[in-house]
């Protein structure tokens, strides 16, 4: 290094070199460039450590949720929740028929009104129908008596449970306490321990009684099928051929319940209140169950399915809006565009991406929602699936407040990819005699096709991890979508991963399921922006064209 | 962290010649978003140099900050569930809560609406889902969307506990932040139904119900007539001490009530 230092004076050195080279100029032992290299390996290093840090501690504490909910099903089991809740699904599964008639109802209603009747006449007309609703809805009374008994040994039992698991936690903790007190607390201590007395429950004595209700419930099941075959035989006629269609469809749907609920019962008395709960299942409960329920006086349940299905409905609504946008402006820009339009279109768009999120939430709740909701309640529009809705906060509304956000990022990204498409190429097609459109079509967009993917990736990424937008746009509505309604899921009101966390984190206790549960879902999150980023690179190397 | 940057700030207020006491209260958004800060304004009034730090997050924050000892005050409109109360026995800490207003919860329709009584059992079903249309409680027809508070929420378990027989929400209900989150978006969507406390009833654009045949007022509070009406309470760590205890005692004083029933809460007590 040193003989050299001299003849290569003239020619530029490596960087690294230059760093290693030995200077005058001493600081604590270390050369000037020297100081520099540590400093700046240094911070290379603190990153890469606060990263695995963030990290570790995540898994940390999700990992947790496991073991815990595990416990959670195993009450749920023992304490007779699950036995009881085979009989709830029946019941609510019955109370679809008062809704089927309520909905034909209230069609009904507003034919009667247009034909011109007054509301008064028009709701005396339907007397008889509401009579034979009422007799549907009053045939089930008798199994929501079991159901109401049964729900009140079991949460009574759970809440014992709960009781007695938190007087040995707090009689463990004063335990602890003993060996360091003074004496005269430490008598206190006793005396209170003392009074702690958890109380040990016998769950198969407990759950025998609501076994014990099984003959009742089996009374009550020949009961219904007699006056559900009653009322199968004769349901009402409106007059109106459409709504009879459905009336009689009713009367189909009717006829299968019994069987059903003889199913429902067999389950019952087939059911074993002592079969463990294994991990896996834990595992499974979170990962495809389709309800989250918090704070619930019954069980709560923490599935994922409709956090992750509101997230991915709102950012393939946002993508759909967000890619053409970002692409055609990019190849606008970058092709077609005049210096002075260029210097004008790519600073504006990337301004978008300066906009604070909170700002562009409220903007979307105070104009956005409220003008597509009015836009959606014009006549003119009624053809659109999903319109006219009365929610302004839903999947739409967030998704496109999220595709601008989207936009400078695919737009910046795209744009290098067009930008690093080899000259040569462009050249040697418009030599051809192909125009510019065709160029651009057939040549351009084709070879920076792997850098416009991963633009497109990344700007999902950037949707996917969206919070302070979708916790003030989407609706928060703790359902999975109804795809069943086509195109109008759209304008569902949803919530999100990020949505949840955002506003459930701030108020949970600290290192209980609840907590726990919110970390797994931060952990899915972090799950899927690795596999966003892992793609984006990989499709990136994978299709790079050499120049 | 928190008790790290608080026993510095401690420290530091300790050193600085201006010895200014502070009262940290945390909790119920239903108290701490308006009669709490102004109760504390009052009372600053009175004795001058007393910081108060108030942080409305729903009743479980307020409830658990007493058992970190992370506030002096916890604000929360129910009562501590017996798995807090064992919680606190466990860190050496006794839960003690005072009554300081009652409340009531609001059921809530858009001004347009043609409804303006349901029954309990109505509310009920509208709620838990069971009643998905307003032609079936004599509405005019239109699918009926659910307003209500955020899980944490003390009104969000309370409303459970008070109409809906302890079943849950429908999963078609909407999670708002806040009372006015739900007032909001009540008043814009005619269809729309929700719950407020009984501060937020004024609101522009939405009309209250009488629920059978109730209309919730100080009278019918008080005389326990309005089916969904609860006490509001500050919970805090065995009997309070120092400044936070004078802050109590001054909201159960008679001034603190007047300031009560001003916000729209309804007085512990008769209070001319």
């Amino acid at each position: 290094m040193a003989e050299t230092a001299t003849t290569v004076r003239s020619t530029r050195l490596t960087t690294s070199e230059a760093l290693l080279r030995r200077k005058r100029g001493w600081f604590f032992g270390l050369s000037g460039d020297r100081v520099a290299k540590v400093v700046f390996q240094g911070n290379a290093a603190i990153s890469i450590l606060v990263l695995a840090l963030i990290t570790f501690t995540i898994f940390r504490d999700a990992v947790g949720f496991v073991p815990m909910n595990r416990h959670n099903l195993e009450i749920y089991r023992l304490a007779g929740l699950e036995f009881t809740d085979h009989l709830r699904r029946e019941v609510e599964d019955y109370s679809s028929f008062n809704r089927y008639l309520g909905a034909v109802r209230s069609d009904r209603l507003t034919q009667l009104q247009r034909a011109g009747l007054p509301i008064a006449t028009a709701q005396a007309q339907l007397a008889d129908f509401d009579a034979y609703a009422n007799r549907v809805a009053d045939a089930i009374a008798a199994h929501e008596t079991v159901l109401g008994t049964l729900t009140e040994t079991a949460t009574s039992l759970k809440e014992r449970q709960k009781v007695a698991q938190d007087t040995e936690h707090a009689r463990a903790d004063l335990e602890n306490a003993l060996p360091t007190a003074t004496p005269e607390h430490a008598a206190e201590l006793r005396r209170q321990i003392e009074k702690m007395v958890p109380e040990k429950i016998n769950f198969r004595t407990e759950v025998q009684a609501m076994k014990d209700q099984l003959p009742e419930l089996k009374t009550a099941n020949v009961a219904l099928a007699t006056a559900i075959s009653e009322l199968a035989a004769h349901p009402p006629r409106l007059g109106d051929a459409a709504l009879d269609a459905r009336l009689t469809r009713f009367t189909e749907l009717l006829r299968l319940f019994p069987a059903q609920l003889d199913a429902a019962t067999k389950r019952m008395e087939a059911w074993d209140q002592l079969k463990p709960v294994s991990f896996a299942e834990s595992l499974t409960a979170f990962a495809f169950g389709r309800e989250w329920i918090t704070a619930s006086f019954w069980q709560d349940w923490y599935g994922i399915l409709p956090l992750l299905f509101g997230s991915l409905l709102i950012s393939t609504i946002a993508l759909f809006i967000a890619i053409p946008l970002g692409l055609a402006a990019a190849i606008y820009v970058n092709q077609v565009a005049r210096p002075v339009e260029q210097k004008f279109i790519k600073p504006t768009i990337e301004f978008v991406s300066a906009i604070p999120s909170v700002v562009l939430g409220f903007f979307g709740i105070a104009v956005l929602g409220e003008s597509l909701r009015k836009l959606s309640q014009l006549p003119a529009f009624d053809w659109v699936p999903g319109f006219p809705f009365s929610e302004r906060l839903n999947a739409t509304t967030a998704a496109c407040l999220l595709a601008l956000m989207a936009v400078p990022t695919i737009f910046s990204l795209a744009e290098d990819a067009i930008n690093n498409v080899p000259r040569s190429f462009k050249e040697a097609s418009l030599a051809l005699g192909s125009t510019r459109l065709q160029t651009i079509v057939h040549i351009i967009i084709p070879s920076a096709l792997s850098g416009i993917m991963a633009a497109i990736l990344l700007g999902l990424g950037r949707v996917i991890g969206e919070t302070m937008v979708v916790l003030l746009c989407a609706g928060n509505r703790i359902q999975i979508p109804d795809f069943t309604a086509g195109l109008g899921t759209a304008f569902q009101p949803v919530h999100t991963m990020t949505g949840i966390i955002a506003q459930e984190m701030g108020e949970v206790v600290r290192g209980s399921l609840h907590y726990r549960a919110l970390f797994m879902v931060g952990v899915v999150l972090f799950l899927i922006s690795l596999l966003i980023n892992w793609l984006a690179q990989k499709i990136v190397r994978r299709y790079r064209i050499a120049a | 962290m928190k008790q790290f940057l608080s026993l510095s700030l401690a420290a530091i207020v300790a050193t600085s010649a201006i010895a200014a006491e502070k009262i940290v209260i945390k909790g119920s958004d239903t108290l701490g978003a308006k009669l709490v800060p102004m109760l504390a304004e009052d009372y600053k009034a009175r004795n001058g140099d007393v910081a108060f730090e108030i942080a409305a997050e729903g009743s479980t924050t307020g409830i658990s900050a007493i058992i970190d000892s992370t506030a002096q005050i916890g604000m929360s409109s129910r009562r501590a569930k017996p798995t807090e109360s064992s919680a606190a026995l466990a860190k050496g800490v006794t839960l003690k809560p005072t009554i300081v207003a009652f409340d009531g919860i609001g059921v809530i329709v858009n001004q347009g609406n043609g409804v303006s009584a349901l029954t309990k059992r109505q509310v009920e079903q509208i709620f838990t889902g069971d009643i998905t249309d307003w032609s079936q409680v004599g509405g005019t027809p239109g699918k009926i969307s659910v307003y209500t508070r955020n899980t944490s929420s003390g009104t969000y378990s309370d409303f459970k506990e008070l109409a809906m027989k302890k079943r849950d929400y429908a999963g078609s209900s909407q999670k708002m932040a806040g009372n006015e989150q739900i007032a909001a978006e009540v008043a814009k969507n005619p269809n729309g139904i929700g719950y407020v406390g009984l501060a937020y009833l004024h609101d522009p654009g939405i009309k209250t119900v009488a629920i059978d045949g109730a209309l919730p007022t100080e009278e019918s509070v008080q005389a326990k007539k309005y089916p969904y009406a609860r006490p509001t309470f500050y919970y805090t760590n065995g009997e309070p001490s120092g400044e936070a205890a004078k802050f109590v005692e001054f909201t159960l004083s008679d001034e603190g009530q007047k300031t009560v029933r001003k916000v729209g809460f309804v007085p512990v007590r008769t209070v001319n």
